[in-house]
């Protein structure tokens, strides 16, 4: 036969009636990161070379790259934030960042909307060569998510 | 007597990851089960033939999400071991240090989890309050908090400075302080005793015959701990495996409970032995490409997980395999379900602590 004052849990449980919550009131009030926090990937259009180290050493197939297009992609979706791709590069045009917008709150939805994820840069080509498929866009870069 | 055919799964309330059991029932006893897994098959182990033996650990890592850590560095040691790499001795003491973590974070998820299946679900809360600092440290040291990316062949990706550590220590004893007193729940409640004691017993016997590996096997009194082969720098830490006799469902919550203790307690012997000194080589540059093949053993959360990797001198892996604890310990749940009543289903599948998407890959 148990004990019926054998009631561990009850101490516990009037504490905690008197505490503060252990959650926060999520989304309002949000929890600050950590400095070494990894994030998300962000693209610096105007020091990339386009020379592709990242897209060979992303282990997700991730990134995109044309040299001769002077185009740059990630699919955010598919990103895995590992950071590898960061500490390719040689020029610094990737890093992480914590404060990027968040990725699953877009959802693409509308006909002819690019991908949820789907980032995409063009960088205008040099007087005189043929035009990339980012001239169409008219503007130096463009960044969809 | 007449046979009814239950289906539990691949969606049900106590599952976390989509099992299938067709329970075979004669009244309210469960006479035979019939497991089915592959909902959640990713191929991860094909990957390895697109993507380079280099970047490959990070997709190793999202094998589990919770075993992350100890995925990672399986690989990243079983890729050393042919490519004869001398990693330095401060990332193995890292790796240590966050493999423990890791099964202080495992332990206390599935305590949650186990609770939440014997209807506790205050304890639940408890358990994911302790649980969530254990995660704060891992997303200062490492960036992450479930899926870390620190491993790579050759040491890791990341320092701790000797004042992190010990500042981690400190945190992960006062944690263990307020543990105590959710641990003393799990073993005194008489709710508990109950709803566990005596349920799904696994014999000693019965444990060797069906080759029970981890808390399974240990909670049946098998001294079963891959971490006793000292592999890992586990041979200069003091430590004994956490033996229970009982074999029942309440005997694998309490061995996990322990454990919890025991890791914080080998975190604290690490930062201790391990040499002082910021700034030390974290890893050694790699050269060429594997060529050969090998198995590695690790103690996981779970029990003891084996890869296996078979390499050709090219830049992408011929074979990589991995035997995880979930997959050795699916026939000792067959066998306990057997025989039990169809109430104690839920609890029987919980305390093998399964984790499908480790066993899929």
């Amino acid at each position: 036969m148990a004990n019926p004052f054998n009631l561990p849990m009850v101490g516990r449980s009037l504490r905690n009636l008197v505490s503060r919550p252990a959650t926060r009131r999520y989304p309002s009030e949000t929890r600050p990161h950590f400095a070494g926090t990894r994030g998300t990937i962000e693209f610096d259009l105007d020091t990339c070379v386009f020379c592709g180290l990242c897209v060979r050493r992303c282990p997700t197939l991730a990134l995109t790259c044309s040299r001769e297009d002077r185009f740059f992609a990630i699919e955010q979706l598919r990103c895995i934030a590992c950071g590898v791709c960061v500490d390719a590069c040689n020029k610094d045009s990737l890093h992480m960042s914590v404060d990027a917008p968040r990725v699953h709150l877009h959802t693409g939805a509308a006909p002819g909307a690019p991908r949820p994820g789907h980032q995409e840069w063009h960088q205008q080509q040099p007087a005189g060569s043929p035009p990339g498929p980012g001239d169409a866009a008219g503007g130096p870069a463009v960044a969809a998510i | 007597m007449k046979r009814t055919v239950v289906p539990m799964g691949p969606q049900h309330p106590v599952l976390p990851e989509p099992l299938v059991l067709d329970l075979v029932l004669e009244d309210e006893k469960v006479v035979d089960a019939i497991p089915t897994i592959g909902y959640i098959h990713r191929g991860l182990e094909a990957l390895v033939e697109r993507i380079e033996f280099g970047e490959f650990g990070y997709v190793v890592e999202r094998i589990c999400g919770i075993c992350s850590f100890m995925h990672g560095m399986g690989y990243a040691v079983a890729m050393e071991k042919i490519m004869a790499v001398e990693v330095p001795e401060r990332a193995s003491w890292l790796r240590l240090i966050w493999a423990e973590m890791s099964r202080v974070h495992s332990h206390l998820l599935w305590l949650g989890l186990g609770a939440d299946a014997f209807g506790f679900e205050n304890l639940f809360m408890h358990c994911w309050r302790t649980r969530e600092q254990v995660l704060d440290i891992f997303e200062k040291t490492t960036g992450g908090r479930i899926i870390f990316s620190v491993n790579k062949i050759g040491g890791v990706r990341r320092d701790i400075e000797d004042s992190e550590l010990a500042a981690i220590v400190a945190t992960l004893q006062e944690l263990g302080a307020g543990f105590a007193e959710t641990a003393r729940i799990f073993e005194t409640d008489p709710s508990i005793r109950h709803r566990l004691s005596g349920v799904g017993v696994l014999s000693r016997e019965d444990a060797h015959a069906v080759d029970a590996v981890g808390p399974m096997a240990r909670a049946s009194g098998i001294a079963l701990d891959t971490r006793l082969t000292g592999t890992h720098f586990y041979d200069r830490l003091d430590f004994e495996p956490v033996l229970e006799t009982a074999g029942d469902c309440l005997a694998r919550v309490v061995v996990r409970v322990r454990e919890i203790t025991q890791s914080i307690d080998l975190i604290r012997q690490a930062v201790e032995r391990m040499p002082k000194g910021d700034g030390a080589p974290i890893d050694v540059k790699v050269r060429g490409n594997p060529t050969g093949e090998t198995f590695e053993r690790l103690e996981q959360p779970r029990g003891e997980v084996i890869y296996y990797i078979k390499a050709n001198g090219t830049k992408n892996l011929e074979r990589f395999r991995a035997r995880t604890p979930t997959f050795a310990n699916i026939p000792a749940m067959i066998k306990l379900v057997k025989g039990c009543d169809l109430a104690d289903v839920p609890n029987i599948i919980m305390t093998i602590d399964p984790c499908i998407s480790c066993t899929e890959r």
